[in-house]
């Protein structure tokens, strides 16, 4: 047997992928997608030979998920992963026994290659990372002259064991785990889409542009993109309502914050936190640039290194509670389910992730299209936002639960008012 | 490429409708477009299939009537006999919907199945059971029924020796399943030995098997199960 030495590895769940087996449901399903479309037909069978090769490279994600007695834990996955071509569902839920004990599909159609994720395994960096390797191997079998320049994990290279660290347990500290308490969020009502269907709506403008008119607000592009998406959610939820203006929630933006920009390490695990911005939208005059000013300051308070390490060693900290630790997985579970209840979805109004920039070694550029990315919507924040650019190609993409596109609509015009060229793709939910 | 007069998006599709303002988009389609995404297949809605129905309407029958006849009937013998057809019917449901129908692996389904199974004749033999004859569950049919689901579950990571790792868990479990008709016999509650004897004999022996010519499975298995 040629891969005896895989039947000992197993891993335990990092701190913030512990969470989710115990949450995630049919419409909270925690996955999410990375996209990329190449510029010419994708051919499934190079592309499973591409997808066999690289998961020897990547053992982490070559798993399924098992029961202890106290936690869950990832075990070596000996069946074979077979890709499937995309269908309708976008982050639908991943449902281990369906897809041979796997936690990620691989879609493809016509250029594009699309992996679904579950979020216990990695984040969309290391995601991303994947996707990284198997078009490049896919490239490479295809027969093109392409180099990894250092940028890329080929199957040739070895796994290290920095590669599948709990990189929280490593960088927690263990005085600086305050607690601090936080107020509900206001939660973005609509229609359900039937049958669990989740619409998605990307809009592509020029990198260039974002930036000039980000810089020419002194914010970085995710501030500036954060308070718009404030900005947003006021004109079209809040502004005119008066009976939402009187009894309101505050409205938070989650920004997930990538800790390997912060700290060094490699990790292809969960390793991310988040920074908030929040505002109690009860007048009746908020103006873009005030939203602008506070975001601003709540990302700059929000991304210090001392408030980073807060929020992370306060969830290591909660998972090295001894009561916690000892308690038996099936009635752990429902703590981490009311816990996650309370503490966790109904604090943020939406999750607006900024991926940032995709970069592919210079031999491999002509072959890349664009690249996206995409996070579930639920029943609580029906609405999300992720970002990522790609040369010249600035592209945000909005996944919701309901049918209303208000705000995405709002968004976009926000950039087409100012004269920038926005080009829409859908995955057209609302003619199904 | 189409066009949104209203909200100045260039759209790249073929529908004819906006995506944001769902207003009639401008320009022409292109033949040879290809959607991003493809279109909506409607999800088929699991139908229940013709055989499924029927049987699980001769069931519901077959049920309410046994209640029903054991009610009317209940002047004549006064007990809730009417259970053990019942039972035996949802066991058959548990044996299509866990053993035939699961992907489960095949050591959980055995498992699930006997012991259930054990469960239900033993309560079969303690509520109805004869004073004379009292005991044959117990005395004979747990620990016999544990010693064939443990032949089975040997025989079965014999034959598929890969996935021998996934079922040690349960080999364990019903080593400590083993343990009870043993134990019983000490207290006195069984009174025929030799079959608690040989499961039990039989569980050791496998295990000692693992431990001997297997070492690390066992303790990596521990190790995983049950780390903090």
């Amino acid at each position: 047997m040629a891969n005896e030495k895989h039947f000992d590895e197993w891993y335990r769940l990092d701190n913030a992928a512990k969470i989710f087996p115990a949450v995630s449901t049919r419409r909270e399903t925690n996955t999410f997608r990375v996209q990329v479309s190449l510029k010419e037909l994708v051919e499934p069978e190079i592309l499973q030979l591409a997808v066999d090769a690289i998961l020897e490279r990547y053992p982490m994600f070559k798993v399924r998920l098992k029961a202890g007695f106290f936690w869950p834990y990832l075990d070596y996955n000996s069946s074979p992963f077979y890709i499937e071509p995309m269908n309708t569902s976008v982050c639908g839920p991943i449902i281990p026994k369906e897809n041979n004990g796997y936690l990620f599909k691989i879609f493809y159609r016509e250029k594009t290659i699309a992996i679904e994720i579950f979020h216990s395994l990695a984040d969309g960096s290391g995601a991303f990372g994947l996707l990284k390797s198997i078009i490049y191997e896919y490239l490479h079998l295809k027969g093109y002259k392409v180099t990894p320049d250092n940028m890329i994990l080929t199957k040739d290279s070895r796994p290290t064991r920095e590669e599948y660290e709990d990189a929280h347990n490593a960088y927690y500290d263990a005085k600086n785990r305050k607690h601090v308490p936080e107020k509900k969020a206001f939660g973005i009502k609509g229609t359900p889409i039937p049958e669990g269907h989740i619409g998605l709506i990307s809009g592509v403008m020029s990198t260039k542009a974002m930036l000039d008119l980000s810089r020419s607000n002194q914010a970085t592009v995710t501030e500036y993109l954060s308070a718009l998406m404030m900005y947003t959610i006021y004109v079209t939820q809040i502004q005119y309502r008066e009976h939402l203006k009187a009894n309101q929630k505050p409205v938070k933006i989650f920004v997930p914050v990538n800790l390997r920009k912060h700290f060094p390490s490699k990790t292809l695990r969960n390793f991310s936190n988040f920074v908030k911005t929040e505002m109690y939208m009860t007048k009746s005059d908020i103006t873009f640039s005030e939203i602008l000013e506070l975001v601003k300051k709540q990302f700059k308070e929000g991304m210090t290194k001392s408030e980073l390490i807060r929020k992370m060693s306060e969830n290591v900290a909660f998972e090295k509670n001894v009561f916690l630790k000892i308690m038996p997985y099936f009635i752990k579970k429902f703590a981490l389910r009311i816990g996650y209840k309370i503490l966790g979805l109904s604090l943020n109004t939406i999750s607006f992730t900024n991926i940032g920039k995709i970069e592919f070694p210079d031999s491999m550029m002509p072959f890349i299209e664009d690249a996206t990315a995409a996070a579930y919507s639920g029943k609580f924040n029906t609405v999300n936002g992720a970002i990522t650019s790609f040369q010249d190609k600035f592209k945000i993409t909005f996944t919701r639960s309901i049918i209303e596109t208000n705000i995405e609509r709002e968004f976009f015009r926000h950039f087409t008012n100012q004269g920038i060229k926005v080009e829409i793709e859908s995955n057209f939910v609302e003619e199904y | 490429m189409k066009h949104c007069d209203k909200c100045h998006v260039d759209v790249n599709t073929n529908q004819e409708y906006c995506p944001l303002c769902h207003q009639v988009l401008s320009g022409e389609s292109e033949p040879d477009h290809k959607e991003l995404y493809p279109d909506y297949i409607p999800m088929r809605r699991e139908v229940l299939p013709l055989t499924k129905k029927v049987l699980l309407f001769m069931t519901i029958i077959s049920i309410l009537t046994l209640i029903t006849v054991n009610l009317l009937t209940w002047n004549i013998n006064n007990t809730l006999w009417s259970l053990i057809p019942i039972g035996s019917i949802l066991y058959f449901w548990l044996i299509v919907r866990y053993g035939v129908l699961s992907k489960q692996n095949t050591a959980f389904k055995l498992f699930l199945l006997t012991t259930v199974l054990v469960m239900i004749l033993n309560l079969i033999d303690r509520v109805y059971g004869a004073v004379e004859t009292r005991g044959w569950a117990l005395d004979y049919v747990t620990p016999l029924a544990f010693l064939a689901c443990n032949l089975a579950i040997s025989v079965i990571i014999w034959v598929r020796k890969i996935n021998y790792r996934d079922y040690i868990f349960y080999l364990i479990t019903i080593m400590v399943f083993s343990l009870i008709p043993i134990v019983l016999a000490l207290t006195g509650i069984i009174k025929v030995v030799w079959p608690a004897v040989s499961a039990l004999g039989a569980a050791v022996f496998i295990l000692l098997f693992i431990i001997f010519f297997f070492p690390r499975s066992i303790k990596d298995e521990i190790k995983k199960r049950f780390h903090i």
